[in-house]
C-alpha cells in the first residue's frame, strides 16, 4: 500500500515542484577520476531529458537543469554517478574506476563480445585516440610501431605500395603472411600482393591495404592467430584485423573540419650515392582536408566522415590521390531490436615508378650502377644522365585506380535479458583498374628501341574486381548463478570471394593514344577465384567464482577451395583464465596494494588456410599461339588436398603494479602447422609442373612480452611508456621428403623452404676461406633467417595539460637480407666492398653470395608528434582548436648501409608468401613533416 | 471474393519460389579450369595438341640456346641475368636452367607421348601426319637430352640412359615418322644423331635423302611474339634495356643479332633444322673419307644455298658494343680481326644487313682453296660456327655437356650424385682453355682486335677424341 502511494505521488510530487521551481538554473563543476585528475568527455544528462553535456578538456562542465532533477555522470570505465540538484549550482564530481566496466569488450568474431577478462587469448587494441593521432592514411601504417607484437615492413616508399605483416613468425609457405581483414564484422579484400595479372613494375605494387576505410575508427583489434581466431574462418591461421567503426554517441552532436599539410622528403640514409636523390628525389607537399560529424540521442545516433587527400610525393613522379567518406549509424528500432549500419566508399588514384626488377627502373638503374660507376660520371656525364633520367621520369607512366565500397548491416535483438540475436550482412566490392604505358619516346629513351621507331608502344590494362559477402547469425546467452556465469554462443557464417581479373595488352602502338582499339597487336587474359565459405561454431564461456573462465569452441568449416572429396574441417579451442587478483581475499589483501593484477591463463586452438581453390584439379591449358590454340598440361592434381592446419598452444601471465600504473605480460606461444602446403619442385623428369601438397611442418614458437608503464601521473601530467619484445624460433620440421624449393628472390640465391631450416631462408653459394688461403666454394649454404627473430616496438605519451607529445619507434635483429642492389653493383665492376681480392672476377659472383648478405637489424623512430588543445581560447566559436604536429620516420638506425624493410619485390604470386629476404632497387618510406589543425564544434 | 484474393496473392507469393533457390545459393562458384574429359577424346584435339608441341618446342629453345650460346665461344654475357655460370662453364646441379632445360625438354617428350597415346587415338580427326608430328617431336626430345646431357631419365623418374642411347632413341622415333610422313628435316634430324653417334654412313644416308627431299628446307620454331612464348635468345641479342647485353666473339660481329624484331605479333623464329646442316655433314663425311672435291662440291652448295636466305636489313643503333663501358670491344667496320677484315659491323651510323637463317664468311675462293687437311676441317667448323650460331650447336661440337638436376637426384631413387649425367662433361682440352673462349684482345681505337683462342683450331687439334669432330 505505502508502495502503491509512493508511485501515485511521485508524478504529482515531479509536477508541484516542476510547478514551483519551474526556473533552470545552471549548474556547473569539475569532474575528476580518483586520481583527481579531470576527466574529458564525461558525458552529463538531465535523467529523464534529452538535455545532456559533456565535460570540456579540463573536466569542467555547465548545463542548464532544475533543482530536483537528476544528473546523470557516465564515462567508460568508470562507475556511473548520479547526482540530485540542489539548491547548490555547483556539483563536482570525483569518478571511481569500475572494475567490471574497465572489462574492455572484445569483439571476438562472433556474438555479442566478451570481457577481456574472461578472454584467454591476447588481443592488441588500438583506439581512436590512438589512430586520431597518427598522420597515416594506410591501415599497415597505423599498426606499425603500435601494435606490441606485429611486424609491419614497408616494403616500398612509392604511394599504395604494401607492408609486410606478420606476428607469430611465417606459418604457410603458401600464402602470404596478410591477416584477414574485417570492418563492422564484414570481410573485406587484403590482397597484399599484385594480382595474379597484375601490372608488374619490378617489385613495388599498390595494395588492397592501401585503401581499407581509415576513417572514423573507434578501434582496431589485431588478433594474432591460434585460438583467438578459430571461430573465424577456415583462412584466419594469419590473425584477423578487426576494425570497428564509429557510430555516433547518445549526447550533444559534434562537428569537425580539420586541415593537413605536410612536407613530404625522400630519406637519403640508405641511398649509396648522393646523385640518387639529386636525380630523382623532389620534395612533395601533403594536404588533407577532413569533415566529420557525430551525435545522436538515446533512439539514433550517427557518424559522418569525409577526407579528401593528395601529396605529390618525395620524388619527381609519384603522387596520390584519396578521396573518401564513411558514415555509420545505430538506430534503435524497438526496445529490443537495434540496428547499426555502416558505409564507406574510397577512391584511391596513385602512380607508380618502375622498380629492382626492371631494367627499366631508374633508382634501381642509378643505385646498381647499370650505366657505370654513378660517382665517377665527370660533372658533364652526369648531367647529362640526370637530363636523361628526368626525361624517362616523365615518360613513365602506370597507374592505378581502386573505389571500394564497404557496406555492414548489424541488427541485434535482445529476446530476453539472458538471450541476444546478431545478424549480421555486409558486402565489400573493389574495383581496381591498372595501367601502364610504354611510349615509343619511353622505349627509346630507355635505349630499348631504336630512335625513331614510332611503331612499338605497348599499353597493358589489368581490371580486377572484388567482392566479398559476409553473413553472420549467432545467438548469445548469458547466464549467471551465485557462484558460476556462463556465456553461449552459436552462429553459423557465411562468406563468399570472388576475384575477377582481365588483362588487356596491346603492342605495336603510336603514341598519343590510351585508347588499346589504337594498338596493332591486342592480346588479352583472364583470371578468376571463387570461393564460398560457411561454417557452424559455437562457443561456451563458464566464469568460476567470477575469477576463473574455463572457454571451450569449435567451427565447423566447409568451403569449396578444397576437393570434393574433402570433408568438413572441425576446428576446437579450448582455454582457461584465472584472475587471481579479482578474488577477494586478495584485493583486500595488502600485497594488492603493490601487485594489483595478476592472471594467468592458457589456451589451445586450430586455423587453418586453404590453397587457391581448385588447384587439387588436374588441368590442361589451352594457350593461344599464334593466332591458333595450343593445348599443354597445367595443374598435375593432388586428390588428396586438404587445408593446412595450425595448432597453437598458448601459456600467459600478466601482471600490474601499483594500480596497474606498471603492467607486464608475457605469452609463450608454440604454433605447430600441420599438413603445411608445400609446393616443391617436381622431378624434372615428369615434365609437369610443381603441385600443390599437404606434405609440410612448420614450427613457430616465441615469446611475446609488454611492458605499459605510467611512471608519472598527477594532475597535470602524465607519462606513459610502451614496450614490446617478441621472439620468433621458426623451423621447417619436415618436408615430406621434398627437396628444398625456392619461394622467393633468385633460385642461386633464393628463399627457400627446407627440412631442418627457418621458413624462406636464405641460400646459395658460399665462398669459405680455406685454411691455405683458397675460397671453397659451398652450394646451397644456409646464409640466415629472412624473418628477423627478434622484433618489437615502442612508445611514449607525456601529456600536460592541453599538450600532448608522443613518440613510437620499432625495430628487428637477428635476421638476414641480401642488399641486392650492391650486387648488381658488384656485376658491373663498380662495388668491390668487402669482397675478398682471390675471388674478384674469378668466377661468377653467384658463387660468393655470401658476401651480399647483411644483418637485417634496425630500430627505426617511425612518428613522432605533438599537439596542443586550445580548449577554452577556441570558445566560443568552437568547443576546442587542436593544433598538431608529426614527423615520421625522422630517425633510423640499422645494421647495414641499405634499408632492410625495401623488400617489395620478394613476393613472387598473388597472395604468394613474402620472405623479405631481398632488399631491392626501391625507395623507402620517406620522411614526412605534417602540421594538422583540428576545429571542433 | 476475399478468400479467393488471399489465395492468389499466396500462390503468386510462393509460385515465384520455384526458381528462387539460385538466389539464395551463394554457394555456387565457377571452375575456369579446362579438364582432360576438355581435352581427351574430342574432335580436332590432336592438331591442338600438335601446336602446343610446337609452343613447346619454343620453350625448350628458351633455355637451350642460353646456356649452349653462353657456354659456347660464341657469346660472352658481360652484365646480364640470363645464366651466370656458363661464360665460365660452372655447370653446377644447383644452377636452375639446368633444372628448366631438363624439365622442357622432358615435358616435350610427355607431351609428345600424351600427343601419342591418348590425344590422338581419341580423335576422330587424327591422321598419319600429326602422328608423324608426334613422333618426330618425342624424337626431337631424345635428341635435346643426348645433345645436351651425358645421361638423362627417358621416362618420368626413370633410370638415366646415355647421350648415346638417346641419340638412337631418337632415330627410332624419326624413323617412325618417317614411316608415317617422310618430311627432310625428320630425314636431318635422324643425320644430327648419327652425326654425333658418329654413324658416318647412316648419318650421309639421311642428310642426302634430306637434300633429295629438298634443297632449301628450313624448319623452324616460331614464337609468339604477343601471347608468348616470345623468343628469350631474341631479347638477349637484340632487345636493349640497361641489363641485356650478350656480346658476340668478334669474329662473329657480323652475324649478330641473328634474331631481331620481326613484328608485334611472332618474334623471330630459330632455324633448327635446315638445309645447310645436311651440306656440312656430308662436306665433313667427305673430308673424313679425304674426298676434298666432294667436300668442296658440298661447300659450294651450301654457299649458293646461304646465298638465297633471308638478310635483314635492320636498325641495330641502340646496340653499344660493351662490357659496361661504350665501345670497349670492337664496334667499327674498319676492325680487322684475327687479320680478317669485315667481320665487323658498324651499327652506329647506318642500318646493318644481318643474316636471319644462315650467314657465313666462307667464301667461294675459300673453298677452291681448301684442302684436305686440318687446316680445311678447322675451315669447315668455322664455317658451322658461323652458320650454325645462336642455334645452339656449337656448344654440342665442343663435346660439352649439362648436368641433371639437384632436384631430380634426391627426387628420382635411381640417380646419385656422382653418377654419370650428374657431373659436367668438358673434355680437357676445352677445360684448358675455358678463361679463354670469349676472350679478346682489343685496344679501342687500334682497328685490330684478335681472339685469345681459335677453338675451331683446337677442336682439329683434338679430332681424335671422342667427345669432338664425330668422323675423325
Amino acid at each position: 500500500m505505502r508502495a502503491k502511494l509512493a508511485w501515485m505521488l511521485t508524478p504529482l510530487l515531479v509536477l508541484c515542484m516542476s510547478f514551483s521551481y519551474g526556473q533552470e538554473k545552471t549548474i556547473s563543476g569539475n569532474v575528476t577520476d580518483q586520481t583527481g585528475l579531470p576527466l574529458p568527455g564525461v558525458s552529463i544528462v538531465v535523467v529523464g531529458t534529452t538535455n545532456g553535456t559533456q565535460t570540456d578538456f579540463d573536466g569542467n562542465y555547465s548545463i542548464s537543469a532544475s533543482t530536483g532533477q537528476v544528473l546523470r555522470f557516465s564515462y567508460i570505465g568508470q562507475k556511473t554517478v548520479e547526482r540530485t540538484i540542489g539548491t547548490s549550482s555547483t556539483i563536482n564530481v570525483q569518478m571511481e574506476e569500475d572494475a567490471q566496466a574497465l572489462e574492455e569488450v572484445i569483439v571476438t568474431g562472433q556474438g555479442s563480445g566478451i570481457a577481456r577478462r574472461k578472454l584467454s587469448t591476447t588481443v592488441d587494441v588500438l583506439d581512436a585516440e590512438d589512430i586520431d593521432k597518427l598522420p597515416a592514411n594506410q591501415i599497415d601504417q597505423l599498426l606499425q610501431s603500435t601494435t606490441p607484437s606485429a611486424q609491419v615492413r614497408l616494403s616500398s616508399g612509392q604511394p599504395g605500395t604494401a607492408a609486410i605483416i606478420r606476428t607469430r613468425g611465417p606459418i604457410s609457405a603458401a600464402s602470404s603472411a596478410t591477416p584477414v581483414i574485417i570492418v563492422d564484422g564484414i570481410r573485406v579484400d587484403n590482397l597484399n600482393s599484385n594480382p595474379q595479372l597484375g601490372i608488374g613494375t619490378g617489385g613495388a605494387n599498390v595494395s588492397a591495404l592501401a585503401d581499407i576505410p581509415v576513417e572514423s575508427i573507434e578501434k582496431i583489434e589485431y588478433i594474432k592467430g591460434g585460438a583467438a581466431t578459430t571461430l573465424y574462418g577456415a583462412d584466419a591461421a594469419n590473425g584477423v584485423i578487426q576494425i570497428i567503426t564509429k557510430k555516433g554517441k547518445d549526447g550533444k552532436s559534434s562537428a569537425f573540419f580539420e586541415t593537413n599539410i605536410g612536407v613530404i622528403k625522400g630519406t637519403t640514409d640508405y641511398l649509396k650515392y648522393d646523385r640518387t636523390a639529386e636525380a630523382l628525389f623532389e620534395p612533395g607537399l601533403s594536404q588533407e582536408f577532413k569533415v566529420g560529424l557525430n551525435g545522436g540521442s538515446e533512439k539514433f545516433s550517427y557518424n559522418f566522415a569525409g577526407a579528401l587527400y593528395t601529396d605529390d610525393s618525395f620524388n619527381d613522379i609519384n603522387e596520390q590521390i584519396r578521396r573518401s567518406f564513411t558514415f555509420g549509424f545505430t538506430a534503435k528500432v524497438t526496445e529490443k531490436l537495434q540496428y547499426q549500419g555502416s558505409f564507406s566508399y574510397v577512391n584511391f588514384e596513385s602512380n607508380l615508378d618502375y622498380n629492382a626488377n626492371t631494367s627499366f627502373s631508374r633508382f634501381s638503374g642509378i643505385e646498381g650502377s647499370a650505366r657505370g660507376d654513378t660517382d665517377a660520371f665527370t660533372d658533364a656525364e652526369w648531367q647529362d644522365e640526370l637530363a636523361r633520367y628526368r626525361r624517362i621520369g616523365e615518360l613513365v607512366d602506370i597507374t592505378s585506380t581502386t573505389n571500394r565500397i564497404t557496406a555492414a548491416n548489424k541488427f541485434i535483438y535482445d529476446i530476453n535479458d539472458a538471450l541476444q540475436v546478431n545478424a549480421t550482412i555486409g558486402i565489400d566490392t573493389r574495383n581496381t583498374v591498372q595501367e601502364s604505358l610504354q611510349s615509343n619516346a619511353l622505349l627509346v629513351e630507355l635505349g630499348s628501341i631504336a630512335p625513331g621507331t614510332t611503331d612499338q608502344g605497348a599499353l597493358s590494362r589489368v581490371l580486377r574486381s572484388a567482392f566479398t559477402l559476409t553473413t553472420d547469425v549467432n545467438i548469445t546467452h548469458r547466464a549467471n548463478t551465485d557462484n558460476f556465469s556462463f556465456v553461449s554462443i552459436l552462429g553459423g557464417q557465411f562468406f563468399r570471394t570472388s576475384d575477377r581479373q582481365n588483362r588487356l595488352d596491346g603492342s605495336g602502338g603510336v603514341d598519343g593514344t590510351r585508347s588499346l582499339n589504337n594498338f596493332s597487336e591486342q592480346a588479352f587474359s583472364d583470371f578468376v577465384l571463387e570461393n564460398a565459405n560457411y561454417g557452424l561454431y559455437f562457443l561456451e564461456n563458464i566464469g568460476i567464482y567470477n575469477v576463473a573462465f574455463l572457454e571451450f569452441g569449435g567451427r565447423l568449416d566447409r568451403n569449396t577451395a578444397s576437393g570434393s572429396n574433402t570433408d568438413a574441417l572441425f576446428l576446437p579451442k579450448v582455454g582457461i583464465t584465472y584472475n587471481l587478483s579479482d578474488h577477494d581475499f586478495y584485493r583486500d589483501a595488502a600485497i594488492s596494494n603493490v601487485l594489483s593484477t595478476v592472471r594467468l591463463r592458457a589456451n589451445y586452438g586450430e586455423a587453418t588456410n586453404f590453397a587457391q581453390p581448385f588447384s587439387q584439379d588436374r588441368t590442361f591449358a589451352q594457350n593461344p599461339f599464334l593466332g591458333g590454340p595450343s593445348f599443354t598440361f597445367n595443374n598435375p592434381g593432388n586428390d588428396e588436398l586438404v587445408s593446412e592446419r595450425v595448432k597453437t598452444t598458448e601459456f600467459g601471465v600478466e601482471l600490474g603494479f601499483f594500480n596497474n600504473r606498471l603492467f607486464l605480460s608475457g605469452t609463450r606461444y608454440v604454433g605447430v602447422t600441420k599438413d603445411a602446403l608445400f609446393t616443391p619442385q617436381s622431378a624434372p623428369s615428369t615434365g609437369q609442373l610443381n603441385q600443390i601438397q599437404n606434405i609440410g611442418e612448420v614450427e613457430n614458437k616465441g615469446y611475446e612480452f609488454e611492458l605499459r608503464a605510467t611512471p608519472i601521473q598527477t594532475e597535470k601530467h602524465n607519462l606513459s611508456v610502451t614496450l614490446s619484445y617478441n621472439t620468433n624460433d621458426n623451423l621447417v620440421t619436415d618436408s615430406g621428403g621434398a627437396p628444398a624449393f625456392v619461394v622467393g628472390g633468385f633460385t642461386v640465391l633464393g628463399s627457400v623452404v627446407e627440412e631442418g631450416q627457418s621458413l624462406g631462408y636464405l641460400r646459395g653459394t658460399a665462398a669459405v676461406l680455406q685454411d691455405d688461403g683458397t675460397y671453397a666454394f659451398e652450394p646451397n649454404t644456409a646464409l640466415g633467417d629472412t624473418f628477423a627473430p627478434n622484433f618489437g616496438s615502442m612508445g611514449l605519451n607525456y601529456t600536460w595539460g592541453d599538450f600532448n607529445f608522443f613518440a613510437t619507434a620499432d625495430y628487428q635483429f637477428g635476421g638476414k637480407i641480401t642488399d641486392l642492389s650492391f650486387l648488381l653493383r658488384h656485376l658491373r665492376g663498380t662495388d668491390d666492398t668487402g669482397i675478398p681480392e682471390e675471388l674478384i672476377g674469378t668466377t661468377s659472383p653467384f658463387n660468393y653470395v655470401n658476401f651480399f648478405v647483411f644483418d637485417n637489424d634496425f630500430l627505426k623512430v617511425r612518428n613522432i608528434g605533438a599537439s596542443y588543445n586550445f580548449g577554452e581560447i577556441a570558445k566560443p566559436l568552437f568547443s576546442n582548436i587542436r593544433l598538431g604536429v608529426t614527423v615520421t620516420n625522422p630517425f633510423n638506425w640499422t645494421a647495414g648501409n641499405f634499408d632492410p624493410e625495401t623488400t617489395g619485390s620478394g613476393i613472387s604470386a598473388q597472395n604468394g608468401f613474402a620472405s623479405g629476404g631481398f632488399a631491392y632497387g626501391t625507395e623507402s618510406a620517406p620522411r614526412t613533416y605534417v602540421a594538422s589543425l583540428r576545429f571542433e564544434f | 471474393m476475399k478468400k479467393l484474393i488471399i489465395f492468389s496473392l499466396t500462390i503468386l507469393a510462393f509460385g515465384c519460389t520455384g526458381d528462387f533457390e539460385q538466389v539464395v545459393d551463394f554457394k555456387d562458384v565457377e571452375n575456369p579450369n579446362l579438364s582432360e574429359e576438355s581435352v581427351v577424346g574430342q574432335p580436332n584435339s590432336a592438331s591442338i595438341w600438335l601446336t602446343g608441341l610446337e609452343r613447346q618446342l619454343g620453350l625448350v629453345f628458351n633455355e637451350t640456346l642460353v646456356l649452349a650460346e653462353l657456354g659456347s665461344d660464341n657469346y660472352v654475357n658481360t652484365q646480364t641475368f640470363f645464366n651466370q655460370f656458363m661464360d665460365g662453364l660452372e655447370i653446377q646441379i644447383t644452377d636452375p636452367d639446368m633444372r628448366d632445360t631438363q624439365r622442357q625438354i622432358q615435358r616435350l617428350r610427355e607431351l609428345a607421348v600424351f600427343g601419342l597415346e591418348a590425344v590422338g587415338p581419341g580423335d576422330p580427326n587424327y591422321n598419319s601426319e600429326i602422328e608423324a608430328e608426334f613422333n618426330f617431336f618425342e624424337g626431337l626430345s631424345y635428341l635435346f637430352s643426348a645433345m645436351y646431357f651425358s645421361a638423362l631419365p627417358q621416362e618420368p623418374v626413370g633410370v638415366p640412359v646415355t647421350s648415346e642411347q638417346h641419340y638412337q632413341n631418337a632415330i627410332v622415333a624419326f624413323d617412325a615418322a618417317l614411316a608415317l610422313n617422310a618430311k627432310p628435316e625428320y630425314h636431318l634430324a635422324k643425320a644430327r644423331a648419327n652425326y654425333y653417334l658418329g654413324n658416318k654412313s647412316a648419318a650421309v644416308t639421311a642428310a642426302s635423302a634430306a637434300l633429295t627431299l629438298s634443297g632449301d628446307f628450313d624448319r623452324v620454331v616460331l614464337f609468339d611474339e604477343a601471347n608468348g612464348p616470345s623468343n628469350t635468345f631474341e631479347n638477349a641479342l637484340y632487345q636493349r634495356a640497361t641489363f641485356d647485353d650478350l656480346q658476340p666473339l668478334p669474329t662473329l660481329d657480323f652475324l649478330d643479332p641473328k634474331y631481331s624484331f620481326l613484328s608485334t605479333s611472332q618474334d623471330a623464329p630459330v632455324h633448327y633444322l635446315k638445309a645447310e646442316e645436311a651440306y656440312l655433314i656430308l662436306a665433313e663425311a667427305n673430308l673424313s673419307d679425304n674426298d676434298i672435291v666432294a667436300a668442296r662440291a658440298n661447300l659450294t652448295s651450301l654457299l649458293d644455298l646461304i646465298d638465297t636466305r633471308e638478310v635483314r636489313t635492320i636498325n641495330d643503333n641502340i646496340e653499344q658494343r660493351s662490357q659496361v663501358a661504350e665501345g670497349s670491344r670492337p664496334d667499327s667496320d674498319d676492325i680487322v680481326v684475327n687479320g680478317r677484315s669485315g667481320l665487323v659491323l658498324d651499327r652506329q651510323s647506318d642500318l646493318v644487313d644481318v643474316p636471319s637463317v644462315s650467314g657465313t664468311s666462307l667464301t667461294a675462293a675459300d673453298v677452291t682453296a681448301m684442302q684436305d687437311d686440318d687446316a680445311g676441317l678447322s675451315l669447315l667448323y668455322r664455317t658451322r660456327q658461323e652458320v650454325f650460331i645462336a642455334e645452339g650447336l656449337r656448344f654440342v661440337d665442343m663435346g660439352v655437356k649439362l648436368v641433371i638436376d639437384e632436384n631430380e637426384i634426391l627426387l628420382n631413387e635411381n640417380i646419385n650424385e656422382g653418377d654419370l649425367g650428374t657431373v659436367p662433361v668438358i673434355p680437357s682440352f676445352i677445360a684448358a682453355i675455358v678463361g679463354d673462349l670469349d676472350a679478346i684482345n682489343y685496344v679501342p681505337g687500334s682497328g685490330v682486335a684478335t681472339t685469345v683462342i681459335d677453338l675451331n683450331d683446337i677442336l682439329v687439334a683434338n679430332k681424335t677424341s671422342a667427345s669432338v669432330v664425330p668422323f675423325e
